[in-house]
């Protein structure tokens, strides 16, 4: 392929959009703008670059791979905006103070890494979401969930489902293995695959049962019915603080359900946070005709933290770009003004007559 | 349900038919339904299978842990089958060693993910040739000294005077889903794996 001809291309992770296609999208964007605000969110632009070398002790290795980095005329490495939510805990953690808190942001912003060409179609482009900075618990927990509810009916998503789990149960079962193994376990556990060939009895004090116990837990996903009896069969055997961890999923699904329809909450333990920097409660939203998930979000304790400034924070990010096809009735997100052609003689003519239809609401085109 | 042309096909066909969810297809379609319409089945090529489930085209999906490790995708591997397991294994021709050579190791292959993996683990550059079949007239004809490939019962190498000089992996027939699919019907998947477990005995 010639030089030309691949500089027509776009690179991999990046996507234009035009015309209607943009308008809609600007429409979306700013009808889920409009109910954040409603909650007391304030919009948030965070920059598209940053040293990369703040970021890195937190990435894993595949996201690391997927980072766009570049030097700057200092030498310095920086780096594209891979994820939002690290990039805002960043500026929060510089900008807010303790007398500001709880603060509550939303933003709609592109993301920026590299994708396989194959996955060009996963259109992971745009994300929309909130953090809610300096609330700690049940009450914050429960704010972003029922707010994550209410932007999937905002956005008329029918048939998608809020799935639950909680990175907080999998650090109580695993607390004393090393860093190394928890993350190996984590990965199986995240694919529904056995794990327990990776525990080691002598290192890792895990008896037989409880690990039997472990691999059954983190394999459960039900509705908040099926959940209740699963707690009630299991919970009795688990440590002390897993116990805790489960009974807290219950409480909290029992909070949303008093406003949302149960059919589309589940408990799944094997969500256990699609981010390293998850410590609390974590979800994930999946729809039918969708090839993943299009939200993830959860409670993240500790990474204001390194940044300097130590405070709780939960929220939830939607990938916008890949539901927007799937957004109820897009028919009413397009222009619906009446599009005039203005035909008049001189362009005075022209343009005090297009003022005249703007005023009756018309778009006129000069 | 996405299923594989070919040998696995067959086998697959006859533990449905047997469970009274048998399936055919008429005139050369490429989809069918099973007797008891729970599952709309369609016929891939064995290397696609898993782009179709990748992209909850099918939701569910039968085929080889070669195809899956090679697509590169991630998937939920809900049950294996005690049939069509096979090995992947190095080949040459007979007497032929890796000491044999010096730099390094030029491999002809079907499987260049598996092969680059697994030769980087073993810390040996490696060369890698990619073939799409007959990958044994690699050594016979000078494209390369070695290959990686899928072995049953070893004829095919035995008649071009080849041998295996290494096992790598054992390949197990899996039924995989695509992960967002399985959790939006976990309980019908559920119900289907354990029918099929039920039928394997």
């Amino acid at each position: 392929m010639n030089r030309k001809r691949t500089l027509l291309q776009i690179p991999q992770g990046t996507e234009s959009v035009i015309l209607e296609e943009a308008y809609i999208h600007r429409k979306i964007t700013g009808r889920l703008g409009e109910l954040y605000e409603s909650w007391g969110y304030l919009p948030a632009q965070i920059p598209v670059i940053d040293f990369y070398d703040i970021y890195r002790p937190l990435l894993d290795e595949a996201s690391a791979q997927k980072i766009y980095r570049l030097i700057d005329r200092e030498g310095d490495l920086l780096m594209l905006r891979s994820d939002i939510t690290m990039f805002l805990a960043k500026q929060t953690g510089l900008s807010i103070t303790e007398e500001d808190l709880p603060v509550r942001v939303w933003y709609g912003d592109a993301i920026l890494r590299h994708q396989e060409l194959e996955d060009i179609s996963k259109n992971e482009f745009f994300q929309t979401g909130i953090e809610l900075i300096g609330k700690r618990g049940m009450p914050g927990d429960l704010e972003v969930l029922m707010l994550l509810a209410k932007t999937l009916e905002t956005a008329g998503l029918k048939g998608s489902f809020i799935h639950i789990g909680s990175r907080a149960l999998f650090e109580s079962c695993f607390a004393q293995l090393s860093a190394e193994k928890k993350k190996k376990i984590g990965s199986r556990i995240i694919n529904r695959e056995p794990w327990i060939d990776l525990i080691d009895k002598d290192e890792d004090s895990i008896p037989d049962a409880a690990a039997l116990l472990f691999q059954n837990l983190f394999q459960f996903i039900g509705d908040s019915s099926a959940y209740r009896d699963f707690c009630r069969e299991n919970s009795e055997n688990l440590p002390q603080e897993a116990a805790g961890n489960m009974l807290y999923i219950k409480t909290v699904i029992k909070e949303l359900e008093e406003f949302l329809k149960g059919d589309n909450l589940r408990i799944d333990l094997s969500e256990i946070g699609t981010q390293p920097y998850y410590t609390g409660i974590v979800f994930q939203v999946y729809m039918d005709g969708l090839d993943s998930a299009i939200a993830s979000g959860g409670r993240y304790d500790e990474l204001l933290g390194s940044f300097g400034f130590d405070c709780p924070s939960v929220g939830f990010s939607l990938l916008q770009r890949k539901i927007e096809p799937f957004i109820g009735n897009p028919e009413e997100l397009k222009p619906h003004k009446e599009i005039i052609h203005i035909d008049a003689g001189s362009f005075k003519e022209a343009y005090l007559q297009a003022e005249e239809e703007r005023r009756k609401g018309k778009i006129p085109l000069l | 349900m996405g299923l594989p042309k070919g040998r696995l096909f067959e086998t697959v066909s006859d533990l449905f038919e047997k469970g009274g969810m048998g399936f055919s297809f008429e005139n050369r379609k490429l989809m069918a339904k099973d007797a008891t319409g729970t599952l709309n089945i369609f016929l891939v090529k064995n290397a696609d299978l898993p782009t179709y489930v990748n992209y909850g085209i099918a939701g569910l999906g039968i085929c080889g842990e070669d195809v899956i490790y090679e697509s590169g995708y991630r998937f939920y591997k809900l049950l294996s089958f005690p049939f069509g397991s096979t090995k992947m294994c190095l080949a040459a021709k007979k007497g032929y060693t890796l000491e044999d050579s010096r730099k390094q190791v030029k491999v002809a292959t079907k499987f260049p993910r598996f092969t680059r993996t697994y030769f980087h683990a073993q810390g040996i550059p490696v060369e890698i040739i990619k073939l799409n079949g007959s990958v044994e007239l690699g050594p016979i004809t000078g494209l390369a000294p070695y290959i990686v490939d899928l072995v049953e019962t070893g004829s095919t190498l035995k008649a071009n005077n080849l041998e295996i000089i290494e096992e790598l992996a054992d390949i197990q027939v899996y039924m995989i889903a695509n992960p967002s699919y399985y959790k939006l019907h976990y309980q019908e998947i559920n119900r289907l794996t354990e029918w099929i477990k039920k039928e394997l005995g």
